[in-house]
């Protein structure tokens, strides 16, 4: 397992690189740049600026600079967020899309897999067809949209909660819920399916001719196989929600990842969006390591090597 | 082991779902407004833009500051002044008893150092252009040297016992020579009679490295003749100097903590010294930033708020959700689509009002047939601005047949000379002079404009007006923001849409576009008696000469109409009645030190509304 896990390591590193290499060409193909205005600006002013941030610089000498100090772990200064670091930026905003992510992924865990299980037990009956319905309309429904109804219903017709922003339990629970609602219909949707598959197999029927309760059979052998699906679909949900949404940080005013993912990009803030991108690729393959660590617990058929 | 991991998975959920709940959050300030966009930095040498404007201004201020009523220049750092007979030279007594945040005394010095660090080419400040009135000031930023001039060297040694983050020591002199080498050029300099040879990395043998070689700032106009008085000289006649000192990236900053710190450490609201009328006592990304009330700031009696939180909030919708639930005061935009309905409030509370800006059309006149002088000019008459400004913007905006916004006129001595008014007879007899009777022969004209609803509503309406009135097919095309303004630098279009907000009051803000070898012009037209009327009037002493050039050039562009002006903007702040010392004004600015809360009325307008 060591090798396993050193393996994957190694060739972290190389998607790393790879996607750095991407990242930078792409960011210096599309037209435009981090200091573009209505105003054109002075020549003499417009190469002290480029000076300032090596943008005179050809552009194999911008990457070898770019990637050295990458290497190095040193993502630079914001060009937009002058007054921050990028890892400041990035320190600042984690912790608040993490926390965002984990209570929109707890919601969207246990409503999910309640509704799927339930779905899969009393199949082709009308709770069936209810939740999986909602499944389908949560699925469906943009997040956006939900915000959008979730507001009038819950600020302005029933002022509970606060509009926008961040910093009380408050602020968090209209954003969660809206940020949870689509992955809580997809986990029920999958957990319904693979419980399915599962209670069909003979190591189930073999319990229930044990004599053994329908909650037993249903909770100590089936879940652990009807969670597999689950699991896989987990780890890249993870690793996006935890890196923020971009609709609902917008919405809400909540200064999360998500929300400079989106301005880094339209802004040409070539050092804040390399270092999100980077961020959500370690953390994407990370997740994904993990989920294949858990293969190994959950499903005694997989071997790790 | 395996027989753990659920229980470790679970206690590690219950941990995460622990911690995700803990928040630490300051209470709600006195006031509240959403400021837009995150700003750039607090820094005043480094930034454009309004969002920014507005916290730099209660963070530092300047030798004057802007009344926050009329724009007018007031005291401020600089208790008095005197202006030569020409104009030309500006002598400010700097306030006695003014002080800095950490109590040190502000001085003339503050101000050459901050106004040299604002000019230097390292710091690549966008707004250093509107200081080159100042003289020398220009050949000190562009960081050209030639053979002759007067020039200082930052050499790589630091003085000993200095702060980190200080410069380099400087030497001055006379540049005798350069010299191209393949290593970098060679300078040699002469220095205390002696000749030294400078290169970038000392990579030749006999020559010392240096930072900075560039124009000695001691030539520049700008100089401290003693701790309380100091001396700007500039190369002409600048009405609106006084407005420009007070404009927020000419604030001084304090050296003592930019050289102990460094950039960006010295921003951060633990680090930061500041002379406005506010400190940054906290900042979250993208979040707020807080200000409180800075006690020793001059005038802080007449400051009421004790805290004010700037949410940098960019969407307009989520910014009047906040303002309906009564969690922000004052909101700087609105959604369009609710302008109309937004202006029938019973509380009145959404008052757009004139703002010093143009929306226009720019026109190329490189290409047939817009070259023609008559055909601009008959589509500029073709135009029904008031369908536009009714049917489209719908926030009260100003038809405008000037390039200079006509409210300039209540704040000085300007009446803007206008293009003429819809008239589709004459606009077709023009077409046919041109030798396009009835748009025949002409072919396709094409709209160019930056990916808007906005601007698409707008074009679409002049596409049609230009249709029916004179028969021209028009074409529509958008594009991206920096694609768009590619295609206009490039000229790479026959009509494009632009803007254009005044920096300060006068014409000369807006008439300066059209010069030919302006960098904003980007229509290719060229007349030489506009060029010189402008030149002349930037150079003239006496005010109303100055703005009669300013009338007779205005006259010509409109004539000429490179340019075809369509309405004046508008700011669309929504304010709080209970929020007191907030003025509607031509530049939408809104001093924080002048603003406060009136208690009891705030109380009843939350009761009324059902607000907390």
């Amino acid at each position: 397992m060591t090798g396993f896990i050193l393996k994957r390591l190694l060739w972290m590193v190389l998607t790393l690189w790879v996607v750095f290499t991407l990242s930078f060409v792409l960011m210096k193909i599309v037209p435009g740049g981090p200091f573009d205005r209505e105003r054109s600006l002075a020549p003499e002013i417009k190469r002290n600026i480029e000076r300032r941030y090596y943008l005179d610089e050809p552009l194999w000498k911008q990457y070898v600079r770019e990637l050295g100090n990458v290497a190095r772990l040193d993502l630079g200064v914001s060009f937009r967020l002058g007054d921050f670091r990028v890892s400041e930026v990035l320190a600042q905003g984690f912790p608040i899309s993490a926390s965002l992510g984990i209570v929109a992924m707890a919601f969207a865990l246990s409503l999910g897999l309640t509704a799927g299980i339930v779905s899969a037990v009393r199949r082709q009956t009308l709770t069936d067809f209810s939740l999986m319905l909602v499944a389908t309309i949560g699925i469906a429904l943009p997040n956006f949209v939900i915000a959008g109804i979730m507001i009038m219903l819950f600020v302005f017709l029933l002022p509970i909660f606060p509009a926008a922003g961040w910093g009380t339990l408050g602020h968090l629970i209209l954003p969660a819920f809206c940020l949870g609602a689509p992955y809580a219909a997809y986990i029920a949707r999958l957990a319904r399916t693979g419980m399915l598959d599962v209670l069909s197999r003979d190591y189930i029927r073999t319990a229930y001719a044990k004599g053994l309760s329908s909650r037993a059979v249903i909770l100590r052998h089936a879940l652990k196989g009807a969670m597999l699906p689950v699991v896989s679909f987990l780890g890249p949900a993870i690793a996006g929600i935890l890196t923020g949404s971009l609709v609902i940080e917008k919405i809400f005013g909540i200064p999360g990842l998500g929300i400079h993912f989106i301005e880094a990009a339209m802004q040409h803030d070539y050092t804040l969006a390399m270092g999100l991108v980077l961020v959500y690729t370690t953390l994407l393959y990370t997740m994904n390591l993990i989920v294949d660590i858990s293969y190994a617990y959950l499903d005694p058929r997989v071997k790790l090597e | 082991m395996k027989a753990a991991i659920p229980y470790l998975v679970a206690a590690a959920a219950i941990a995460a779902m622990i911690w995700a709940m803990s928040f630490g959050s300051p209470p709600p300030a006195d006031f509240t407004f959403c400021n837009g966009e995150e700003i750039k930095t607090v820094a005043p040498a480094r930034v454009t833009g309004a969002p920014e404007g507005r916290i730099i201004r209660s963070l530092f201020e300047g030798l004057t500051r802007w009344n926050a009523e009329t724009l007018k220049p007031e005291p401020g750092m600089a208790e008095s002044w005197d202006i030569s007979e020409d104009k030309r030279t500006y002598t400010f007594h700097i306030r006695r008893g003014a002080v800095w945040s950490d109590g040190t005394p502000v001085t003339a010095h503050d101000f050459v150092w901050s106004w040299r660090r604002f000019l230097h080419p390292e710091i690549g400040a966008e707004y250093a252009n509107e200081m080159w009135y100042i003289v020398g000031s220009k050949k000190f930023t562009s960081g050209k040297v030639e053979v002759g001039d007067p020039v200082e060297v930052e050499l790589k040694e630091k003085a000993e016992g200095g702060p980190e983050h200080a410069a380099g020591i400087i030497a001055s002199g006379k540049l005798v020579a350069i010299e191209d080498h393949e290593d970098g050029t060679i300078y040699t300099v002469e220095i205390d009679g002696r000749a030294r040879r400078f290169q970038e990395n000392a990579a030749v043998e006999g020559t010392e490295a240096y930072n900075w070689l560039i124009y000695d700032f001691r030539q520049v106009g700008i100089h401290a003749l003693d701790e309380r008085t100091l001396e700007v000289t500039l190369k002409h006649p600048v009405p609106y100097f006084l407005n420009l000192v007070g404009f927020y990236p000419m604030s001084p900053v304090n050296r003592a903590c930019v050289e102990r710190h460094g950039y960006p450490a010295w921003t951060k609201p633990e680090n930061i010294v500041c002379n406005g009328a506010f400190q940054l006592e906290f900042r979250r990304i993208r979040d707020r930033i807080r200000l409180r009330k800075n006690p020793l700031y001059w005038d802080a009696r007449n400051v009421k708020l004790e805290t004010v939180d700037a949410l940098a909030i960019k969407s307009d919708t989520t910014m009047l959700n906040l303002y309906m639930t009564g969690e922000a005061d004052w909101i700087t935009t609105v959604p369009n689509t609710v302008i109309s309905k937004l202006a029938k409030r019973p509380q009145g509370d959404f008052a757009p009002a004139p703002y010093l800006a143009t929306y226009h059309y720019i026109i190329n006149v490189t290409r047939p047939p817009l070259d023609d002088a008559r055909v601009r000019r008959a589509l500029t008459l073709a135009l029904d601005r008031e369908q536009i400004v009714r049917d489209v913007t719908q926030a009260g905006q100003i038809p405008g047949r000037s390039m200079t916004p006509l409210e300039i006129r209540k704040y000085i001595d300007y009446d803007p000379p206008q293009c003429g008014k819809r008239n589709v007879k004459e606009a077709k007899r023009l077409l046919a002079e041109a030798g396009y009777p009835e748009g025949r022969g002409l072919g396709k004209v094409e709209i160019l404009y930056n990916t808007s609803e906005g601007h698409q509503t707008i074009a679409e309406v002049i596409q049609a007006q230009w249709k029916d009135a004179l028969g021209i097919n028009v074409g529509l095309r958008n594009q991206e923001w920096t694609a768009y303004l590619d295609s206009r630098q490039k000229k790479q279009y026959q009509v494009c849409r632009a803007g254009w907000i005044g920096d300060y009051v006068d014409p000369n803000t807006f008439l300066n576009l059209f010069v030919s070898d302006g960098p904003q012009n980007h229509t290719g037209w060229s007349n030489q008696e506009y060029d010189e009327l402008v030149k002349k009037a930037r150079g003239e002493p006496d005010d109303k000469k100055r703005l009669d050039y300013f009338r007779r050039a205005e006259r010509i562009l409109m004539d000429e109409l490179p340019v075809i002006p369509i309405y004046f903007y508008v700011s669309t702040s929504m304010v709080r009645p209970y929020v007191k010392g907030w003025y509607p004004n031509i530049q939408d600015v809104h001093p924080l030190r002048a603003i406060w809360i009136d208690r009891q009325q705030k109380a009843r307008v939350f009761k009324e509304e059902g607000l907390r």
